[in-house]
């Protein structure tokens, strides 16, 4: 299935806003109404929700403070279950410092929604695992949370979330919350911590205990390169279908829009056909 | 629709002085150093119209090194834009093609504002090559020497005058109202611009055709220790990137001034032959390796250029072989890949 581009709203707005053509590169400014720590150095700030914008799961934002930069930031809210554009950003340089450093009632820059969304039509009926490590969970969270709405369309859902750490854990709430909505979540750290009761290991290692049909599921994916590849890797050798295996990737990215050529990985720009790819157009491309 | 006029060598400087008076005048002049550069023409006489290798290319009045994008300052912000009326005289048709090639690339659906803006307001007057220079291989490409279409104006230089052809509906703004110094063209006119054509195409020194290198590639016939072999001569000065007329890659900076809250957003030429070009964070990189960063070069521009539009991201201008320390140019690696079996 193709992934097909949903939604192209950013230069919408942008006509909107200033009534005439379309500036590519131009930042729609945007309140921030919440800041919420999550852990040392992630933070989900939740902005208000600009007029005639829409936006699908696994599509993302170019985010920006004057002075600092743009950077890519993908939506980790979901239309119709959250009222605000929801961003959780970890802090790694420039742009994410400064981010970091907003306010309630401060301003943000945003262009988009970018990027293609996750084809999750094709699992409609289907089992799904999702598979998370690190911030990675946070393009996954817009999905899952626009499968469990729905939850009637598809089948059992899963997820095997991994962090480095016991204080690196994401979106603690969710996570309780999608339990107790049925679905079956192990949540896992790379090395053993006091006072930690749950799963230790690689995600990779908790891959098949799920009461999902490895033959017959879909498999979601986000997280550092290296997990992606094994975790592609290992479900295929299971017996999944390579068809069924989706990512999400993360590149250096500076327009978002396929003008920069920064993103631009094997005859692709993972900005314009991504970031969402299907496991067979990567193989094919030998990055994975 | 386009049509075919000649004009007096005698008129040439008359009608340039005209076409200066509603835009600024771009031209290719000999710099103090001696290199021919296209700047703006202060005295039409001083333009060296015959000067197939140039150095810059064009691009920058398209696509500068820097633009100014948007200034803020706690206040707002400001699209500065750039709405310029240009001529730009001089160039050749690689460079035109080159240009069709750009208006590709930053037009589609997302269309690149400040590109096209500037796009809008530049006319080209473009001269055929009689004379290609040794490091030329447009022929092979069908960008060159001279052009059928996708040119606003196109001049083939006939001795004491000029064959004057109109393709565009720019072309055909620069032409109204001097139809004083214009005039049909004879069978004779004809005859000498084919003669001119003819004996051009026979000057070439290299003869390259990138299909079969495409080909090559595409059959999996070149391996990786190629391009290792390519890439341990690459200095990593970015010479090729930055004169190649169709080479679109950039960076996004704010500048700020001073501790102020204000500055400037900016973007400048990048290059993907650059070390950090593709570093993300986590220390992921994806073309950490010079080879890899060599091969993506060569592979955009022989593989998904054609795959994306149908045409090669080269137009055989030769800049980068003029400019390449390494010897790693484009027609030189093309050259030992034809070769190669
Ligand atoms: C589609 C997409 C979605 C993303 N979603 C999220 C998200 O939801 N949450 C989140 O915290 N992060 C996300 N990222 C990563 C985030 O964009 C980078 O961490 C951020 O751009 C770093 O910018 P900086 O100015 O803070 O860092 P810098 O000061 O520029 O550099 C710090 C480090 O990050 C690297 N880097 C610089 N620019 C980029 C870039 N544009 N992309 C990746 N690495 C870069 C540098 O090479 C360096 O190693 C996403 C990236 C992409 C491509
Ligand atoms: S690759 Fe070299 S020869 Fe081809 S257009 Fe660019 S600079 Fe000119
Ligand atoms: S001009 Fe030659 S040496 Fe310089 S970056 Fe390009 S390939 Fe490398
Ligand atoms: S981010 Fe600029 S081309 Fe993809």
């Amino acid at each position: 299935m193709k992934n097909t581009k949903v939604h192209w709203t950013c230069k919408d707005v942008t006509r909107k806003k200033n009534g005439k053509r379309g500036e590519l590169y131009a930042p729609v400014m945007v309140r921030v109404l919440d800041v919420v720590e999550m852990t040392p150095d992630v933070k989900l700030i939740k902005v208000e929700k600009p007029k005639g914008f829409s936006y699908s799961p696994g599509q993302f934002l170019m985010v920006s403070v004057w002075g600092a930069g743009e950077a890519p930031i993908s939506i980790t809210s979901t239309e119709g279950v959250h009222n605000e554009i929801e961003l959780c950003i970890r802090k790694v340089g420039l742009v994410t410092s400064a981010l970091h450093n907003l306010k309630p009632g401060g301003l943000m820059g945003v262009r988009g929604p970018l990027g293609n969304r996750f084809p999750v039509e094709m699992a409609l009926g289907k089992d799904i695992l999702f598979v998370a490590g690190g911030i990675g969970l946070a393009p996954l969270r817009a999905l899952v949370n626009f499968v469990l709405v729905r939850k009637g369309d598809f089948g059992r859902a899963a997820m095997i979330y991994g962090s480095r750490g016991p204080s690196e854990v994401l979106f603690r709430d969710d996570l309780k919350g999608w339990a107790a909505k049925g679905m079956d979540i192990t949540v896992t750290i790379d090395r053993k911590a006091e006072g930690w009761r749950q799963n230790v290991g690689l995600v990779t290692e908790f891959l098949g205990k799920q009461k999902i049909p490895i033959k017959e599921g879909y498999a979601f994916i986000c997280g550092p390169h290296i997990m992606i590849k094994n975790v592609m890797r290992d479900l295929s050798l299971m017996g999944m279908p390579t068809t069924h295996i989706v990512t999400t990737l993360e590149a250096h990215m500076k327009c978002g829009v396929g003008k920069c050529g920064h993103c631009y990985m094997d005859g692709k720009y993972i900005c314009t056909d991504g970031p969402v790819f299907e496991y067979p157009e990567l193989k094919k491309s030998g990055a994975f | 629709m386009k049509s075919d006029l000649v004009l007096s060598k005698a008129h040439l400087s008359y009608w340039l002085r005209q076409l200066r008076k509603e835009a600024d005048l771009i031209g290719p002049l000999r710099s103090t150093d001696g290199d021919i550069v296209f700047s703006s023409v202060e005295n039409i006489h001083d333009i060296v119209a015959d000067c197939p290798a140039n150095l810059p290319c064009q691009k920058e009045f398209l696509f500068p090194q820097k633009e100014e994008m948007y200034k803020f300052s706690p206040k707002g912000t400001e699209r500065p834009g750039n709405h310029k009326k240009r001529v730009i005289f001089g160039i050749r048709s690689c460079d035109v093609s080159a240009v069709g090639l750009m208006d590709t690339f930053y037009g589609g659906q997302y269309e690149d504002d400040f590109y096209m803006e500037r796009r809008k307001n530049t006319f080209f007057i473009s001269i055929a090559c009689n004379r290609p220079d040794s490091s030329c291989f447009c022929i092979g490409l069908g960008t060159g020497p001279f052009l059928k279409e996708g040119f606003d104006i196109q001049l083939t230089d006939l001795g004491d005058r000029h064959m004057v052809q109109v393709g565009s509906a720019k072309g055909r703004q620069m032409i109204k109202g001097f139809d004083h110094i214009f005039r049909r063209p004879k069978k004779a006119d004809y005859d000498d611009q084919y003669e001119a054509n003819l004996s051009s195409q026979s000057k070439f020194e290299k003869r390259i055709t990138l299909d079969n290198v495409r080909r090559k590639i595409l059959a999996g016939k070149v391996p990786d220790s190629f391009w290792e072999g390519v890439a341990s001569r690459c200095f990593q000065c970015g010479g090729c990137v930055y004169q190649c007329p169709v080479c679109t890659c950039f960076n996004v900076v704010d500048w700020k001034d001073g501790g102020a809250e204000k500055g400037i957003r900016m973007r400048i030429w990048d290059g993907c032959m650059f070390k950090g070009f593709t570093k993300m964070a986590g220390n992921v990189w994806p073309a950490e390796q010079i080879a890899a960063r060599t091969k993506r070069w060569y592979f955009h521009k022989l593989l998904y250029w054609p795959e994306q539009s149908g045409k090669f991201g080269c137009v055989g201008c030769g800049r980068c072989t003029i400019t390449c320390p390494g010897k790693i140019d484009m027609a030189t690696v093309a050259n030992r890949l034809e070769k190669k079996d």
